[in-house]
């Protein structure tokens, strides 16, 4: 066999000249993006190292199982998706994550319009202002949950001892289950709205200064120029913070830890809890890997869909 | 030249940092190094005084070099030691939650003792006889040693005694029972209009406490929660603990003298601490934290009983994970033995609250010094004639989550006990199946 190849070798590359044009061109091409692929390469290794091999990982852990504690790991192929999709804890959580998601996007973007709003121009005030309402986003999510879990304390906590003089009865914000799962989106919007304030602000210095000024001399309104002209020139940023809410809104669960662990009775547990709690307190891997996966995909399409619809609205003529 | 300077030098800092990834420092010759995770589940300095218990040991055994390794909560602690075995580089000693052994045990996670013991030229009986009676049944698994007690605790009533004067009660006669802690917490209620502004009592339910809190309840109602020979089974659709449900529920919804909810453990000593509430049931552990904050004068007393005085224990116990090599298993087995001795048990429960689970620990001089100056710390010791071991089942956590969950929708009045306890006792059944599917429901 090793004889024969470099016999063979001259007789395919002279009968296929066509093909050895594409293989020099190929090669050329290969050599002038070499050095950028070098460049990647640092980073590749890490995020093959961190992210797509974790990936990778989840992606076989979710095909096996266990048939009893002591049993060796079998492939079970669909049998964890189809396990963790008849879960009621996991539709509990996809429920709670939904209302939790609208819950804290509506209001906090709402929010963070009206801020950016009222504050879109500079001056010393307006910047104080700003630094304030931007405060929440520089403290840690862990530390505010445990400033929060004082705040929302039962009869003693700085909410009860204003509210207490109101209501005869004082609600127990984090330990009665219709109430727990708002307790906590509380929190997310007042550490969010400030947060996409800036987005808003820097969307806002984008609206041509010479367009407000036609619709001025049109006479017309504040409303009118608000309706017309700032909301659709918004529209990239609207989009944008939309996607950046609901990924934290699936993302960020720690004031979930702290606060609350997914309780009472599951009435704050979101899908993230959901997947730590199988992989940690059930102790299922592959329950885990699974239900990690649907989380994944329901994420990739959300940001696919709003990558297309940005490239759509940019793409148009 | 497009292969810069720069960018040979990235690979090179790239390849140095793959490197130092793929091969961690190599163990050179001295000492064994052993690493000694430890959780701190209560409030104060225990990390401070971990490392001087550590620095210690090290001075008198120069072979040995431990290092104490923080990891967090009692459940952080369970997820690290259990990353670290899978990750084939297990800690050679952990201080573990007392009642994870067990799911330990089923999982191949821990060492047997036994062999360790009979090379010390002893037996397990004797071994084991230095500890509390109470403490073992969370320690031996099957007939074999896989923990040695650290430090524990059990519940007691904390009582208000500036309050109990006032209402005209007397708090050198605690409540002893059920009928009588009801009777208390009426007459500790205070009321203007609808409005309650002093509650009779409180009692904690978050996960992991509202379980202990149960077990309390149950076990001080004649029950027994779950099948101590036996980690498949739990009983909780039985009368003794819907007797203890009722009972709490009927302090919250009929006597109105506790608020109603879910309320978690540091709430509850807020409470109580503040004044808001007179009396409350918690772990030993908090009486450090109770005698240091607590501005009037308070009483600690056993949990009271409706058919007997029982109550589950706590706290945690020293295991060696499986898969180590002979020589840290050895170096892990010498500190072990060491950090349960008299003396250091002893002092590790000065500085913590704890008790010390080596009985011999109270008949060292500093201990009755000790305890001559607070005798509110005996309370918990001689409680400890009447104490039985903690839940612990195949998957404890989620079990116990699945009565957990129940318990807080009663509290918060979404459900009558009876139908709640029906609802948990199907889910731990669905959860423990796996289990009884290879042991008990194996059949030949």
């Amino acid at each position: 066999m090793s004889l024969a190849e470099p016999a063979t070798l001259p007789v395919a590359t002279t009968s296929v000249a066509p093909r050895l044009d594409l293989l020099t061109r190929l090669t050329a091409r290969v050599k002038a993006s070499l050095p950028a692929y070098l460049l990647l390469l640092p980073s590749l290794v890490f995020l093959a190292l961190f992210t797509y091999g974790a990936m990778g990982r989840v992606l076989i852990d979710a095909l096996y199982q266990r048939a009893t504690p002591k049993a060796p790991l079998r492939f079970v192929g669909l049998d964890n998706i189809a396990a963790v999709l008849a879960d009621p804890a996991f539709t509990g959580a996809v429920v709670n994550n939904l209302i939790y998601a609208v819950g804290t996007a509506v209001p906090s973007i709402a929010l963070a319009l009206l801020f950016a709003l009222a504050l879109a121009r500079t001056h010393a005030v307006n910047s104080a202002l700003r630094a304030a309402l931007f405060l929440p986003v520089l403290i840690p999510m862990v530390a505010a949950s445990a400033l929060f879990l004082f705040i929302f304390l039962p009869n003693v906590g700085l909410l009860d001892y204003y509210i207490g003089r109101l209501l005869p009865v004082l609600p127990n914000w984090l330990g009665d289950p219709d109430i727990a799962l708002y307790a906590i989106m509380v929190i997310t919007i007042w550490k969010n709205a400030g947060y996409y304030m800036l987005f808003f602000l820097a969307g806002l210095q984008a609206v041509p200064e010479d367009v407000m000024e036609a619709a001025h001399l049109d006479g017309a309104g504040p409303y009118m120029r608000l309706r017309h002209i700032i909301l659709p020139e918004l529209k990239p940023t609207f989009l944008f913070v939309t996607v950046i809410a609901i990924l934290n809104a699936v993302t960020q669960v720690d004031h979930v830890f702290v606060m609350t662990q997914g309780g009472p009775s599951n009435s704050t547990n979101l899908v993230l809890f959901y997947i730590y709690q199988q992989a940690v307190e059930h102790y299922d891997i592959g329950k885990a890997s699974a239900a990690t996966l649907l989380t994944l995909a329901a994420l990739m399409g959300l940001t696919a869909l709003s990558f297309r619809t940005m490239a759509n609205r940019e793409g148009a003529p | 030249m497009l292969f810069s300077r720069r960018l040979m030098l990235g690979l090179a800092m790239a390849g140095t940092m793959a490197g130092a990834l793929a091969f961690p420092a190599l163990a050179g010759e001295g000492p064994t190094e052993i690493d000694l995770f430890f959780p701190v589940p209560v409030d104060g300095k225990l990390a401070r005084d971990m490392g001087t218990l550590i620095k210690e040991f090290n001075e008198g055994h120069p072979d040995i070099k431990a290092t104490a390794v923080y990891t967090g909560s009692y459940d952080d602690t369970l997820i690290k030691t259990r990353a670290a075995i899978k990750a084939g580089k297990p800690p050679a000693a952990v201080i573990m939650s007392a009642n994870f052994l067990l799911d330990m045990q089923i999982e191949n996670e821990l060492t047997n003792l036994d062999s360790l013991i009979a090379a010390d030229g002893t037996t397990k009986e004797k071994f084991l006889g230095q500890f509390f009676p109470a403490l073992q049944g969370n320690a031996v698994i099957n007939r074999s040693v896989y923990g040695v007690p650290f430090h524990n605790s059990t519940p007691l009533l904390y009582i208000n005694a500036d309050k109990a004067k006032e209402a005209g009660l007397d708090p050198n006669k605690p409540p002893q029972t059920w009928a009588e802690l009801t009777d208390w917490a009426k007459k500790l209620t205070k009321r203007e209009g609808d409005k309650v502004t002093q509650w009779g009592i409180a009692i904690p339910c978050a996960y992991d406490y509202c379980g202990w809190m149960m077990e309390t309840l149950t076990m001080s109602n004649g029950g027994r929660y779950y099948n101590e020979e036996f980690g498949g089974e739990v009983y909780y659709d039985t009368p003794s603990m819907l007797g203890a449900l009722t009972w709490w529920n009927d302090l919250i919804h009929k006597h109105k003298v506790h608020a109603p909810g879910a309320t978690p453990g540091p709430a509850v000593s807020t409470s109580f601490i503040s004044g808001n509430a007179a009396m409350m049931m918690l772990s030993t552990g908090s009486l450090t934290y109770v005698r240091d904050n607590a501005k009037f004068a308070y009483k600690v007393a056993f949990i009271p009983r409706n058919v007997r005085n029982a109550v589950p224990i706590g706290g945690a116990s020293l295991i060696i994970p499986a898969g180590l090599e002979a020589d840290k298993q050895k170096a892990a087995w010498t500190l072990i033995k060491w950090m349960t001795s008299p003396e250091k048990s002893a002092w590790w429960s000065r500085a913590t609250g704890y008790f010390a689970p080596n009985m011999a620990a109270y008949k060292t001089p500093d201990m009755v010094e000790f305890l001559t100056k607070n005798p509110d710390a005996k309370t918990a010791v001689e409680q400890l004639d009447v104490a039985k071991p903690w839940f612990a089942t195949y998957k404890t956590v989620p079990v116990r989550k699945n009565l957990e969950d129940e318990v807080m929708l009663v509290l918060n009045g979404k459900k009558q006990p009876k139908e709640a306890l029906a609802a948990a006792q199907k889910a731990a059944d669905e959860t423990l199946k796996p289990y009884n599917a290879e042991t008990s429901l194996k059949l030949p």
